[in-house]
């Protein structure tokens, strides 16, 4: 049991120094993402993203936001966010899928070319979050899109949404399509 | 004086109800927020609410109450013609409780889009959340009929509900004359979540995390909101060094957005270092936020009852961050306003005149942008309001550049007002919840059928939450949320009209008006 308390102090206490690098250091925090090492060839070295708002509170768009602010800048990772989703790579949805928001949210991830994955971000998009049980939303991004790779927080901070943004290439490089359209 | 004191409940006759809240709104009393709340299972009646700001009584609010009676349908006589900002309520009334408001002059469904089933409501204590969730068809088309303009040279041009940015999704069909806009038709609720079914489905306490989430940039006024709600109902006073720290995180709050909209508005000009230095600072405020808290957004301190830690403790090192930021603000400030391009493109568009504001109940920036002094911090002193001195901002001239020079002027107030709060916490005791906080377990002591207001000014305006225990005390029977974007989202095409279709997006800007925050 005390091994047991120890450990998440422990633990606490890395995370805690982890967000502090984030801040101070977010080229640390996104784990030496350099474009060769982790784009996969098919991309050609950048990746291009198209958000996809399906109902979420705006904290996960804040977020997205404030990936291209001076701070984070991930356009120097060759990591950029687009208008239309038939320049996007990577459909990113937030948002635990409004009903009114399902068939935009389908549609958009129609009108990507191949290959393209979709990745949830946030708690909501992986799993409805706090809105599971509404009769208003689908209940997560994958009721309506297949979702190649979750991001859990609520919301995610820039720095674990850049994270999982290379966890999901790391993905792409071992399959290099997208999965089948529903 | 207890915050229970100051809710004056006024029940009428169904055919009052219009002249009295009429008669009310005439003489300057401001709607805060009208509702319906289906009591059948209590009192055997579907009631309507509007909540008044008292004009005789400074500092209370009238609420005027009737019952609506069912006869083949709810019907009532609309208050929209006499008073206009009725005019959204009603049409919520008519889509989410099958109340129609005979008279009102715009009754296409507000909230529920076409894959709803027509006629079941989903706020109804006799419809559950499954039964709306079996009958919803997405296949079905969305046929709104969208206002048109005709005439030689109109075209339409329709936006979204995908924007090109970053940003919430929301439908608008402008009609334009060249590049002049000519009328603008906002189609929103695209985020429509069921939040307030969701209330009365998980009970009290994990009421905060919902409230937390409706919109996203007023985590906290709209959980402080909704606890303040709770809390009056059951007869709570949360220790004095809690209602420091809900202050103190609400006047945070309202500064990075401020902060954050300053900054935003020079996207909206493409004016990128402005933009650069606007969203640096706000970061840095982010980063405040999760040292403090633990969140960026500052979730998770809200309890019922008081607060879960307490933020204050470490006075220098708060006040050490506080006066960087004072100095970077106002540097950020000087380079924005010292930009001749970006501050002319301010001066002139969106213009919302104070008449407009008023009819159609503006609050927040948008009014006090507008000449309309109103502010709940003075109008309805709670928390620590009424222990800091500090000064209400107006504007007058209601176009973009007021309401940005309105965020700038009530930045620098937030941040005397986060100093004054530092300096009064020292000698505070650390007491952070009510020593009967815990009345979940004594569901008796609640009260069935018990109800209150809880209020907050968030940096988009005033926030409102009504709340209303069911027969056994365990559950809430209604929540009511009104957030600031409810009531401003209607001005935006009456601020968009005759300006060019380039300078919508710095307009929408200029609002900051939240999509989620709208839609619940």
């Amino acid at each position: 049991m005390f091994g047991k308390i120890f450990c998440n102090i422990i633990k606490s206490k890395r995370v805690l120094n982890e967000r502090e690098l984030e801040y101070k250091n977010p080229e640390e925090a996104a784990g030496g993402l350099v474009r060769r090492e982790i784009i996969p060839a098919s991309f050609r070295g950048s990746v291009r993203i198209r958000q996809v708002d399906a109902g979420s509170c705006n904290a996960c768009e804040w977020e997205c936001i404030a990936l291209a602010n001076p701070i984070y800048d991930v356009q120097r990772f060759g990591v950029d966010f687009v208008a239309s989703p038939r320049h996007a790579d990577i459909i990113l949805v937030t948002g635990p899928v409004s009903w009114s928001m399902a068939r935009a949210l389908e549609k958009s991830w129609l009108a990507a070319a191949e290959p393209k994955i979709v990745i949830a971000c946030g708690d909501c998009a992986a799993d409805g979050g706090v809105f599971k049980g509404s009769y208003a939303v689908a209940g997560g991004a994958d009721k309506i899109v297949p979702v190649a790779y979750k991001i859990s927080g609520c919301p995610p901070s820039p720095a674990d949404i850049i994270k999982g943004i290379r966890g999901a290439l790391a993905l792409l490089c071992g399959t290099h399509k997208g999965p089948e359209p529903k | 004086m207890t915050p229970r004191n100051i809710e004056n409940y006024h029940r009428v006759q169904p055919g009052e109800f219009a002249a009295r809240c009429a008669g009310i709104f005439h003489a300057g009393g401001k709607l805060r927020m009208m509702f319906a709340a289906d009591e059948r299972e209590t009192d055997g009646r579907m009631n309507i609410y509007a909540v008044f700001s008292s004009i005789a009584d400074h500092g209370s609010f009238d609420i005027i109450t009737t019952a609506v009676e069912d006869e083949g349908g709810f019907r009532y006589q609309s208050i929209t013609p006499r008073v206009p900002a009725a005019h959204w309520y009603e049409r919520e009334m008519a889509c989410m409780f099958g109340i129609v408001p005979e008279g009102h002059p715009d009754l296409r469904p507000l909230v529920l889009h076409g894959m709803y089933p027509e006629g079941v409501f989903p706020l109804r204590r006799d419809i559950t959340a499954a039964d709306v969730r079996s009958k919803v068809d997405l296949a079905k088309d969305d046929a709104y009929p969208y206002k048109t303009v005709e005439g030689e040279g109109v075209f339409e041009i329709p936006v979204g509900p995908v924007h090109a940015g970053i940003i919430e999704p929301g439908h608008f069909r402008f009609s334009a004359v060249g590049e002049s806009i000519y009328f603008l038709d906002p189609r929103l609720f695209y985020t429509h979540k069921g939040v307030e079914k969701l209330f009365e489905q998980v009970g009290f306490e994990r009421g905060i995390q919902i409230a937390e989430r409706i919109s996203g940039t007023s985590s906290f006024c709209h959980s402080t909101a909704y606890c303040l709600a709770v809390e009056n109902m059951r007869g709570v006073e949360i220790p004095i060094r809690a209602k420091a720290v809900r202050t103190f995180l609400v006047e945070l709050e309202r500064l990075y957005n401020h902060i954050g909209d300053i900054g935003n508005l020079c996207a909206g000009t493409g004016f990128a270092a402005g933009y650069a230095g606007g969203a640096e600072l706000k970061e840095r405020l982010m980063a405040l936020n999760h040292r403090l808290t633990g969140s960026r957004y500052l979730r998770g301190v809200n309890r019922l009852g008081g607060v879960s830690r307490d933020v204050l403790e470490d006075v220098e090192s708060i006040s050490a961050e506080l006066s960087v930021v004072t100095d970077e603000f106002k540097a950020v400030m000087k380079f924005i306003m010292s930009s001749i391009s970006h501050m002319e493109r301010l001066e002139g568009p969106g213009f919302l005149s104070r008449e407009a504001a008023v009819k159609l109940g503006a609050t927040g920036i948008a009014a006090r942008a507008s000449g309309v002094n109103d502010d709940l911090r003075t109008a309805h002193p709670n928390l620590f309001y009424d222990r800091i001195i500090f000064e209400v901002h107006t504007r007058n001239r209601g176009d973009v550049l007021a309401r940005m020079m309105l965020r700038a002027d009530e930045a620098a107030c937030s941040l005397a007002m986060l100093r004054s709060i530092l300096r009064k916490a020292k000698p505070q005791k650390k007491e952070l919840m009510a020593a009967d906080a815990q009345q979940d377990a004594r569901p008796a002591d609640i009260g069935g059928g018990r109800q209150a207001l809880g209020w907050v000014e968030g940096a988009r305006g005033s926030i409102f939450y009504f709340v209303k225990a069911a027969a056994d005390g365990k559950s809430p029977l209604r929540v009511k949320v009104r957030s600031a974007s409810f009531c401003n989202w209607p001005l935006l095409p009456l601020a968009v009209l005759n300006d060019i279709v380039p300078d919508f997006p710095l307009i929408n800007k200029s609002f900051n008006l939240s999509y989620s925050g709208c839609d619940m």
